[in-house]
């Protein structure tokens, strides 16, 4: 008797501290986001480091301060700053890749970190990562053609190119049109996977008209 | 009932009955606060962010012993392993993280294209769009400061150093002969194509205590480590054509180029100053592999080459000329491995082997010569901490040369000789702080051919003097054997032996670069003879000695005009030699005082093109005058080249590319031969040297084809 009893209050414990640690990830997720949505993106950075430190399996938050450093170059001046966020970008960026192999969403993410490159020095990483992005862009989409960001963000950056070439964009931005309507229809596959980029197409979309 | 009370109990006690405060402020090494540092608990949620203060307090349900974590960009992570209650009021130092990228570097001496440095001067495309350079790695080089203009050679001199002073290097691994063989009045060029490298590093003094047999500079060149993407490249020139293919698997690549170069075309269009009985031909072929292995990278680099001409040259001793054949075979082969080997150990090893052979006809003397030579290195590299790295290494080179003569008159001669050499070295890279950093190394060399041992100690020391600006100090012994044409008549002598004092300062300002650099350099033992030319007769020596100094300055702005890139490099150099057979010391014909170079790209968005301007000043170099008295007695005029070229991409694959060398046609003089008996008023009569041709012109179509559609070679201009 004494013995179940023993063993109910084994479940029970582990049990209640496995519900836990999952609302832990769950209620640090949502105050890492709500910190972003109020405007606090170093708070939110810090949060989802130390969650990414916490929680060694989820991708998520390493993917989140990838995206966040990557987010913060385009705002910044000082060169040596640019590269120190992009290293940091690149190094979650890693870490979420080594968690979750060939994920769609990370490949696009690893495109626009490439695509700072670019801008940040085309002269030198436009030749470096050039053919690199189209390649990822070519990859995520065989890997899921139904996802608006790979969707937009391959006709995005061809849609840049052809018309720094000068050539015909309808095709391109008949490919960010569609896209749209694979944003209306998303559904991301959990709580706090990735569900940005409507904004953006819609914004490419008014230049391309 | 009792038990379900004893749950309540453990779930409170679970969710932090006993709460404790951590706290504490976080300074940099100089007791700055630093503010906006993450500070943690390892593995939990809890933590927060210093204020302005540096100070920081959180809360936390953790107990017993806990990790602390503070992280702050460009500071290195610290950790601090304590009692929870025990964390608080903690005072915390932050150590600058060394690998940030406003460290101090070591630069004396030191060029640098690519992102594998810090202080990057060139990047690996200005070797292809530098108007002067011809996508020759060796001419991109050439516009920088401590080379001088020796506009019939095309290799490196650097600071009144021979061009064999200069050893190159293929991924750490030596490269016997880099050189093509030309007529001596047309440039050579490297043999290797510019688009397998995307690190090209060239040091003109003061290098490290891993490169031995040079004692005037390296050019480090390393192979593309993953193409990034598969792909077809076609090229179509005025003087030939070249085809190139990338593929790629799963975790290995190869990439495979083939060339044709001939000139008889374009010397039937524009015939210049040498009697071609059989213009310049040549084919090339080159491949490299790359297998990426769990713990390192795999990487064979092979480039076999051919190459002949038959021309009849202008001679002021012989009215009819001079008959000039030559046929060359290269092959070359190199194979490097880069592993980790654990977090603090990793491993370099690598082998090269080259075959040379080259046939001679010049007049009636017939020389074959036949060159073996091969390069085996092994280092390691031990990290103790970011602060403290150690390299040891050993090499082996083997150089068998043979050569064979044959003229009418004498009977047939065989000689050669064989060249060994062992080398281990040692170096530590410590990092006193982020604003001081020491190399020190010792090299070891033991010659099999002479019986002689060397020791070569190096030095560089940098120190951050601001935020932009940085001084540094070099100092190195360096020995290399004599080379071939000295070695295949003697071989009872030493190495010769030079010393380098380098003060450099560089200012790196967003887009601006400003390096200024002084330098001394003493020669000894450098071989002297006492014949007109090196043979079998002349009593050899090492009893020569040279001295170079000089101050070398470079500026790069890519930033203050809008497309606008360019550079500007001026060299002083004050050099003198008393060797080989000199009859006093004086200014070697090769040394120039004032070299400058400037070279600028322009991008005209609407004409999606890229307009290339380069142009090179040289002072005169010494030339003797057997008319007066002495020896290297008097100058030629001043070398002057203005380069242009074009590139125009007419679409996201294709290019098509010119570009003129010397477009405004100066006459320049690379020196006088004089006759060698005196006419009848007793007045030596004389012949300029005039490069084969005062101009050239390229025109060529580059094409790529890849999957994606998006790639070329200059796309990003």
């Amino acid at each position: 008797m004494l013995k179940t009893k023993h063993y109910i209050l084994m479940i029970v414990t582990l049990l209640s501290l496995s519900i836990h640690s999952q609302s832990n990830y769950e209620k640090g997720m949502e105050k890492a986001f709500s910190f972003w949505e109020l405007g606090d993106i170093n708070a939110a950075e810090q949060l989802f480091e130390r969650i990414a430190n916490a929680e060694p399996t989820e991708w998520l938050p390493n993917y989140y301060i990838a995206q966040i450093n990557s987010l913060k170059s385009w705002e910044e001046k000082d060169a040596t700053i640019i590269k120190a966020q992009l290293d940091k970008a690149q190094s979650y960026l890693d870490i979420a890749k080594s968690i979750s192999k060939d994920n769609p969403e990370i490949m696009v993410l690893q495109a626009h970190i490439y695509t700072n490159w670019v801008v940040f020095d085309g002269a030198f990483y436009g030749m470096k990562y050039g053919a690199t992005i189209s390649e990822l862009y070519e990859n995520a989409f065989k890997i899921d053609p139904e996802n608006p960001r790979v969707v937009f963000s391959k006709a995005d950056w061809a849609y840049g190119s052809a018309q720094y070439f000068g050539q015909d964009t309808t095709p391109y931005c008949k490919e960010i049109k569609e896209s749209l309507e694979l944003f209306a229809n998303f559904k991301p596959v959990s709580k706090f996977a990735p569900n940005w980029g409507l904004e953006r197409a819609v914004q490419v979309l008014n230049e391309c008209k | 009932m009792r038990l379900f009370i004893f749950i309540i109990l453990l779930f409170s006690s679970i969710s932090g009955v006993s709460q404790s405060i951590v706290s504490g402020k976080v300074l940099d090494n100089k007791n700055n606060p630093i503010e906006g540092a993450n500070v943690y608990l390892d593995g939990t949620y809890d933590g927060s962010t210093t204020n302005d203060k540096g100070e920081f307090s959180f809360i936390t349900d953790a107990s017993g012993e806990n990790t602390l974590k503070v992280s702050f960009l460009s500071f290195e992570t610290l950790s601090l392993t304590k009692e929870v209650s025990e964390l608080n009021n903690l005072q915390i130092e932050l150590r600058e993280d060394i690998n940030a990228l406003d460290t101090v570097v070591i630069s004396a001496g030191t060029f640098s294209a690519g992102d594998n440095s810090k202080i990057s001067v060139l990047k690996p495309l200005d070797v292809v769009t530098t108007a002067s350079a011809l996508g020759d790695f060796v001419g991109a080089l050439q516009t920088l400061p401590g080379t001088t203009t020796v506009a019939e050679d095309g290799r490196l001199f650097v600071r009144g150093g021979e061009a064999e002073e200069t050893q190159i290097f293929i991924d750490g691994i030596r490269v016997f002969t880099p050189y093509v063989p030309t007529t001596n009045n047309t440039p050579t060029r490297g043999r290797y194509s510019p688009f397998l490298f995307d690190g090209i590093t060239f040091s003109t003094g003061g290098y490290s205590a891993e490169y031995g047999q040079a004692l005037s500079s390296v050019l480090l060149l390393n192979t593309i480590e993953e193409p990034n993407q598969e792909k077809t490249d076609i090229g179509i020139m005025s003087v030939g054509a070249a085809l190139g293919h990338t593929e790629k698997w799963e975790s290995s690549s190869l990439s495979v180029n083939g060339a044709y170069i001939n000139l008889a075309p374009y010397i039937a269009l524009f015939p210049d100053r040498n009697h071609w009985i059989k213009p310049f031909q040549g084919g090339s072929g080159e491949a490299v592999f790359r297998k990426n292995l769990s713990q390192g990278l795999l990487k064979m680099y092979s480039a076999f080459e051919f190459s002949s001409f038959d021309l009849i040259q202008e001679d002021i001793n012989f009215p009819e000329g001079i008959h000039n054949k030559l046929k060359n075979k290269n092959l070359y082969f190199n194979s490097s491995y880069k592993g980790v080997l654990n977090d603090n150990w990793s491993v370099f090893g690598g082998l090269s082997y080259t075959y040379n052979y080259s046939k001679f006809e010049v007049i009636d003397d017939k020389i074959d010569d036949k060159e073996n030579s091969f390069h085996a290195k092994f280092k390691l590299k031990h990290n103790f901490s970011s602060r403290f790295k150690l390299n040891i290494g050993a090499e082996y080179f083997s150089t068998n040369f043979k050569e064979n003569y044959d003229n009418p008159v004498i009977n047939e001669v065989s000689y050669g000789f064989k060249n060994n050499i062992t080398a281990v070295y040692s170096e530590a890279d410590i990092f006193f702080s982020k604003n001081l950093a020491l190399k020190a190394g010792l090299r070891l060399e033991y010659s099999d051919l002479f019986k002689e041992l060397t020791l070569s100690p190096r030095m560089s020391l940098a120190y951050k003097t601001s935020a932009k600006s940085q001084i540094s100090l070099a100092y190195g012994n360096f020995y290399q054997n004599p080379n071939n044409n000295i070695l295949k008549f003697n071989q009872d002598l030493d190495a010769e032996s030079t010393r380098h004092y380098i003060l450099n300062y560089q200012l790196n300002n967003d887009g601006k670069i400003f390096r200024a650099e002084a330098y001394y350099k003493q020669y000894d033992d450098l071989i002297k003879f006492d014949t007109e030319y090196a043979d079998f007769s002349s009593n050899y020596s090492n009893s020569g000695t040279a001295y170079a100094k000089g101050i070398d300055l470079f500026w790069r702005d890519n930033k203050s005009i809008n497309n606008l890139d360019y550079w500007i490099s001026y060299s002083y150099l004050d050099s003198e030699r008393n060797y080989k057979n000199y009859p006093a010391t004086a200014t070697p014909n090769f040394v120039n005082t004032h070299n400058l170079s400037v070279v600028t790209k322009y991008w005209i968005e609407n004409w999606k093109s890229q307009v290339g301007m380069s142009y090179g000043f040289a002072s005169g170099r010494t030339y003797t005058n057997p008319n007066i008295e002495g020896f290297l007695n008097q100058k030629t005029k001043s070398y002057n080249s203005l380069s242009l070229n074009w590139s125009y991409l007419i679409s996201q694959q294709k290019i098509l590319y010119f570009s003129v060398n010397n477009v405004l046609g100066i006459k320049n003089i690379n020196g006088y031969q004089y006759a060698d008996v005196p006419d009848s008023n007793g007045n030596y009569a004389r012949r300029a040297l005039r490069p084969a041709a005062d101009q050239f012109f390229f025109v060529g179509f580059f094409w790529t084809i890849s999957e994606n559609g998006t790639d070329n070679q200059l796309d990003n201009l």
